[in-house]
């Protein structure tokens, strides 16, 4: 029976399995497909510390993003005097926004301090084929203990008495500027042992700054002061909106947690410190009493302070607010055109900061440009939005001729060195020349219109240029945009060659006919000649129809020659018709002469039967008219 | 057929055709009036009501060249060159060869700094003629090959210059083809669409806080390439493409 059960399942088997073959196809071409155009674009590599600042032995992660090559070779080693850089590892990132996506390696370090100062991450190059990145310069400031960043709750001792669940706040500066994003991480930890379930928070409250909105957090196992927390990592920032002293949180967070039951025996005679002896476990006093028990509890944690001050005075004049460290590369785009012609400008702002205040650098000398408003396109590098890349895109159109884009301007202020940053570009050539200059006038395109009164006089400056006048006239009407090929009147027209080819077609047809009907009768004639010849080599019939019948071999011959009716041909037109001379001209008039001595005699002249000598001459003669 | 009924005939013909053109005579009558009126009000600087004339005959299909051209002087007047624009452009997809409305749009053009669509290497080669006469010159050549390939079918002995009449003729209709499909999907395309609000943002996605991928001026060129609810993706001038909204432009063609 089982095998049975088996033969009968196996179509449905080779089914499924093809069908699962099939979906396991289009799922790795759905997959696999968009990378197609992945390496599209020309790789990018950027670099991210998870914090800017941090204390002498507290590590933090150095983060270097290759997106659009596949095949870049990590810097194997960083050195920098006072840190210890190690290799931790590498991963995969896909990531897809409007149908774009991109393939990203990502190659993590940890960074130790060894030493408290502010340490420079030198610019990494990283070869993909045969083009080389570089990673933007970084900056880590080290403080040493106590550590300048604020922490709600320095040693991360669980709150709780029971060591159920703990609440954390970490904000990583204690003192910023107004406007400038700090990084802030919420931690929340439960007992590993027991089942937790977030149901409410966590919120950061507090007045005086903006909070981002919290991604989803990042959830590892950690072990503190010999327990296990499952901790969930909630990564935001937040900007102070003005200066003074703020306190931010508590953080306030609610969990439903699945508590085993305490047994009300004494404690374990193993336990004399309240160690949580793994035998105190309510199980092994009460095995059987029964589910856990569910509790709801509100985590809380410390707050933080944080001392806010305001931004210094003299700001540069296309200070726009952003606050932070920043690079800047440009680019235009064609390098040649004729004035008039759209440029369009890329500026990429890169690096760390409020990116929200990040606006377009300006040309540092707008004469004889016209600039359009810029497009943005900010592109994270992390979770918050803190690091990344900003790219603008402004049109120009010259408007006299160029050899060279100016210089772009972007300032920030910059909180680790506590001043404005001015950043500026290099010129960049281009070669922008005269030609479809706009001053051409519309009176000379148009021809008719009204001419300068003064022509070769150039005036000092140019007239202020006006549309033409108004056509008063009763135009041609119409009713309709659609092409030519679209409107019935054009194939209404197409009637008149189509009758045309038609009427071609037609008379060849007839020209045809008529062809052949001519050859059917030539055919025909052909055919009567060769039945006549025949009879005429067999020696049948008397001398009258014999003599009746070379004839007429010897006029449909000359018929078929002169293409004529084979009754019209007499002796005389044969012989001219085939040349004939001498004897055979003779013996070829005599034919004719005893055809109609017959024929219109009556009877015959001399013996019933024709001689063999005269049948072989009337044969020859008759063989030699071709 | 009798004698009389033989001529009574034409006579009843001719009457029927009359009445059934008559009607015409009041409208055409009524369409010059409103164009007058039109022509008379921007003349006296009433550029709203000229405005207002001249839309009435658009909306009523009433449409020609030099309606479009007027139209577009008043727009421009009035201060709205999207609108000028547009109407320039319908005068040239009516009449290419409207110098008036060339030298204008020019003009208009050049003061509103409009961005303009990139033309394609055929586009740009092949627009020395127009899409309809294109079209003329695809049919001649068509159906001369159709008369020479008809004549060589029939004919005995195939000479060759016949023949290469009729892969000249061949090669200038595919030509003309050709023609008429990278124009119709160029520049003489229907869903050329001009902007005719001022400092439109073409989007990344379809909704107001989109990032920005250009911001058009007012009379800048767009493709019209799907629409979605109020949203149109277009491709824009530069090469880029984005979401505008539906209300921003106006198709050239009607």
């Amino acid at each position: 029976m089982p095998l049975r059960q088996k033969r009968v399942r196996r179509p449905a088997n080779r089914i499924s399995r093809a069908v699962h073959f099939v979906g396991v196809a289009v799922f790795a071409a759905a997959l696999f497909l968009p990378t197609f155009g992945l390496f599209a674009e020309a790789p990018t590599a950027t670099a991210v510390l998870t914090s800017s600042e941090t204390e002498t032995g507290r590590p933090v992660q150095l983060q270097i993003k290759i997106t659009g090559a596949s095949n870049a070779t990590p810097p194997g080693n960083i050195a920098v005097d006072g840190l210890d850089i190690r290799y931790t590892g590498q991963s995969q990132l896909v990531e897809g926004r409007n149908f774009q996506f991109s393939y990203s390696f990502i190659y993590n370090y940890t960074v130790m301090p060894l030493r408290a100062g502010t340490f420079k991450i030198p610019p990494q190059v990283l070869r993909t084929g045969h083009d080389a990145l570089r990673t933007p310069e970084l900056t880590l400031n080290v403080a040493d203990s106590p550590v300048r960043s604020s922490r709600s709750n320095p040693s991360p001792e669980p709150a709780d008495d029971r060591k159920l669940a703990f609440a954390e706040l970490v904000v990583t500066k204690a003192i910023a500027y107004v406007g400038e994003v700090i990084p802030v991480e919420i931690r929340l930890g439960f007992n590993a042992r027991i089942r937790a379930r977030l149901t409410d928070g966590p919120q950061l409250t507090g007045q005086g700054f903006t909070t981002q909105k919290m991604p989803q957090p990042q959830q590892n196992i950690e072990t503190i002061n010999g327990r296990s927390y499952e901790v969930l990592t909630f990564k935001t920032a937040i900007a102070a909106a003005r200066a003074g002293k703020f306190e931010i949180g508590p953080i306030e967070a609610k969990a439903l947690l699945q508590v085993p039951r305490r047994s009300a025996a004494p404690r374990s005679p193993f336990d004399l410190f309240n160690m949580d002896d793994p035998f105190a476990d309510p199980f092994f006093n009460d095995p059987f009493a029964g589910l856990p028990e569910q509790r709801e509890v509100d985590i809380k944690s410390e707050p933080a302070t944080l001392e806010v001050k305001a931004l210094p005075p003299n700001q540069p004049p296309n200070f726009a607010g952003a606050i932070g460290a920043f690079t800047m590369v440009t680019e235009v785009k064609p390098k040649a055109g004729q004035i008039g012609d759209p440029l369009t400008v890329s500026a990429t702002i890169s690096g760390r900061g409020n990116f929200d205040r990040v606006a377009a650098p300006a040309l540092t000398d707008e004469h004889g440009w016209h600039t359009y408003p810029p497009s943005a396109n900010f592109k994270q590098d992390d979770d918050v939005g803190i690091s990344g890349s900003k790219s603008f895109e402004t049109v120009l159109t010259p408007n006299e001729r160029k050899s060279e884009v100016p210089p772009l301007i972007f300032s920030y202020f910059d909180p680790l060195k506590e001043k404005y940053v001015t950043l500026k570009s290099d010129p960049i050539a281009v070669q922008i020349e005269g030609g479809a200059a706009p001053s051409a006038t519309p009176a000379a395109i148009a021809g008719s219109a009204t001419p300068p009164a003064v022509t070769a006089r150039p005036s000092a400056a140019p007239q202020a240029q006006d549309i033409l006048y108004q056509l008063t006239e009763s135009p041609a009407w119409v009713d309709s945009f659609a092409p030519l090929y679209a409107r019935p009147m054009f194939w209404i027209i197409q009637a008149i060659p189509l009758l045309g080819l038609l009427g071609f077609i037609g008379w060849e047809l007839r020209q045809a006919r008529m062809d052949n009907r001519e050859g059917q009768r030539r055919a025909a004639l052909q055919q009567e000649a060769s039945e006549l010849q025949r009879k005429l080599r067999r020696g049948e019939g008397n001398p009258d129809k014999y003599f009746a019948q070379a004839a007429r071999i010897v006029q449909i011959k000359t018929a078929l020659a002169r293409r004529v009716e084979p009754h019209t041909v007499d002796a005389d037109i044969a012989v001219a018709t085939f040349g004939l001379t001498g004897e055979r001209r003779d013996h070829l008039r005599e034919l004719f002469r005893r055809s109609d001595e017959l024929r219109y005699s009556g009877s015959p002249n001399g013996n019933r039967m024709v001689p063999d000598e005269t049948r072989r001459e009337v044969i020859d003669l008759l063989d030699s008219l071709s | 057929m009798n004698r009389r009924s033989f001529i009574r005939f034409p006579a009843a013909l001719v009457v029927v055709m009359f009445a059934a053109s008559s009607p015409a005579a009041p409208a055409n009558a009524n369409r010059d009036a409103i164009f007058a009126k039109a022509n008379s009000d921007y003349a006296a600087g009433h550029f709203r009501q000229a405005i207002d004339g001249y839309e009435s005959l658009v909306r009523n299909r009433q449409w020609s060249a030099s309606l479009f051209y007027d139209l577009g002087n008043a727009w421009f007047r009035a201060g709205e060159p999207g609108h000028a624009i547009l109407n320039y452009e319908r005068a040239l997809a009516l009449n290419p060869a409207h110098p008036e409305a060339e030298a204008n749009l020019r003009l208009v053009r050049d003061q509103a700094r409009a961005l303009e669509l990139t033309r394609n290497w055929p586009t740009q080669h092949l627009a020395f003629l127009t899409v309809d006469r294109w079209t003329w010159v695809a049919a001649a050549a068509a159906w001369l090959a159709l008369f020479v390939a008809c004549g060589l079918w029939f004919s005995s002995r195939r000479s060759a210059s016949w023949i290469f009449v009729l892969s000249l003729a061949f090669a200038i209709g595919a030509s003309a083809g050709f023609a008429i499909y990278e124009l119709k999907n160029g520049g003489e395309s229907r869903a050329l669409a001009i902007v005719t609000a001022k400092e439109v943002p073409a989007r990344l996605a379809t909704a107001d806080n989109a990032n920005s991928v250009l911001v058009l001026p007012a009379g800048s060129e767009i493709k019209i390439l799907s629409t979605r609810g109020d949203w149109i993706y277009a491709a824009l001038p530069n090469q880029l493409r984005g979401w505008v909204q539906t209300n921003t432009v106006a198709l050239v063609r009607l």
